[in-house]
């Protein structure tokens, strides 16, 4: 089953969008917007799908707060768009996954309290 | 199978027809089609170059490439307003702030004089005729550039096209200051807080007027890695 990021039904992903973003780039020094929607699909094999309107605002977004820098190069007959992160980006990313683990920390307490 | 290059051309068409004006955006998307119909083929060799193009431009929703435009609209909006904010703090610092110091100081001589009607008058006036004359100056820069390059970049439009906007905006709300009363000249208060705006808009004036309009370059490479490739 696909879960898209945008829609309705998947609310709960979309605020970890940026997350999810950060710590891509965390672990691969720089990638480019399509090169993310196809690790993320791998990564979660199929359930998460990052979609393309949505990947590209939160981008963009990050990019104007100063958390990601940008590289173009030229790949086969095109020009390519990095994204890696800045320093300020790498500090962020430490904070956004403390924020997530709290967050299922205190889902798993409400949603399941055996486990927590 | 890779794309040829008419048929990059054709998704640097197709963005356009689909409201990306901007080339920094038109390139990332061209590349992200691309990317994905090159994926299609391997899967379908057979499908056709559009086919697979409009099939991967379904994948960004039915707002197509809106929100992705809106979205780089702000941020680069955010950007310019930064250079702005960067520019203006310096005139805060040693030793420009003598500058603007001595710039608050004949504001504030002015408005406390007699005359300090006529010469708000005066000052209104200057300003105003210096934002219409740059106005039309940075419009006439960025269509030379424009015939040059032949590419559109938006942070190159909002220091070209848009540099003025701050100044109409808060000149058409000052506009009301040109009729000074005897009471306004008694006040020292409204003294300082007109001396104060005045100071802020001549300086913000000149820093979008010149300062970053004469930068554009080194701000253009900055923002834009692909600006001089």
């Amino acid at each position: 089953m696909y879960i898209c990021i945008v829609m309705s039904n998947s609310k709960l992903y979309k605020g970890s969008l940026n997350t999810i973003i950060l710590k891509l780039l965390n672990e691969n020094d720089k990638m480019y917007g399509y090169e993310i929607t196809q690790k993320v699909k791998e990564l979660t094999k199929g359930e998460l799908k990052i979609t393309e309107g949505a990947l590209y605002p939160a981008l963009h977004k990050l990019e104007a707060e100063g958390l990601l820098d940008v590289e173009v190069a030229k790949v086969d007959n095109r020009l390519r768009k990095y994204y890696k992160l800045t320093e300020n980006g790498t500090k962020e990313t430490a904070n956004k996954l403390e924020e997530l683990a709290e967050y299922i920390k205190t889902m798993q307490a409400l949603v399941n309290p055996k486990l927590a | 199978m890779k794309l040829t290059q008419p048929q990059i051309q054709d998704l640097y068409a197709f963005t356009r027809k689909h409201f990306v004006e901007h080339y920094d955006l038109q390139t990332e998307l061209v590349d992200h089609l691309a990317n994905d119909i090159e994926a299609m083929w391997q899967d379908e060799p057979k499908l056709s170059f559009t086919d697979a193009r409009d099939s991967a431009f379904k994948k960004f929703g039915i707002f197509g490439f809106m929100e992705a435009i809106e979205q780089k609209a702000k941020a680069m909006n955010k950007r310019y307003r930064s250079y702005l904010w960067k520019e203006l703090k310096k005139w805060f610092e040693i030793p420009q702030i003598l500058a603007t110091i001595v710039l608050f100081l004949i504001f504030y001589v002015s408005f406390s004089s007699k005359i300090a009607g006529v010469l708000s008058a005066v000052f209104y006036g200057i300003i105003a005729a210096w934002t219409i004359y740059k106005n039309v100056r940075l419009n006439r820069q960025f269509i030379r550039r424009r015939k040059i390059s032949n590419k559109k970049w938006m942070l190159e439009e909002l220091i070209f096209k848009q540099a003025g906007i701050t100044s109409l905006i808060v000149l058409s709300q000052v506009h009301h200051t040109l009729v000074v009363s005897d009471e306004f000249s008694m006040n020292i208060y409204a003294i300082i807080g007109l001396s104060v705006v005045y100071t802020i808009l001549l300086l913000l004036n000149y820093i979008s007027f010149e300062l970053i309009p004469n930068k554009a370059e080194e701000l253009l490479n900055e923002t834009y890695p692909e600006f001089s490739l």
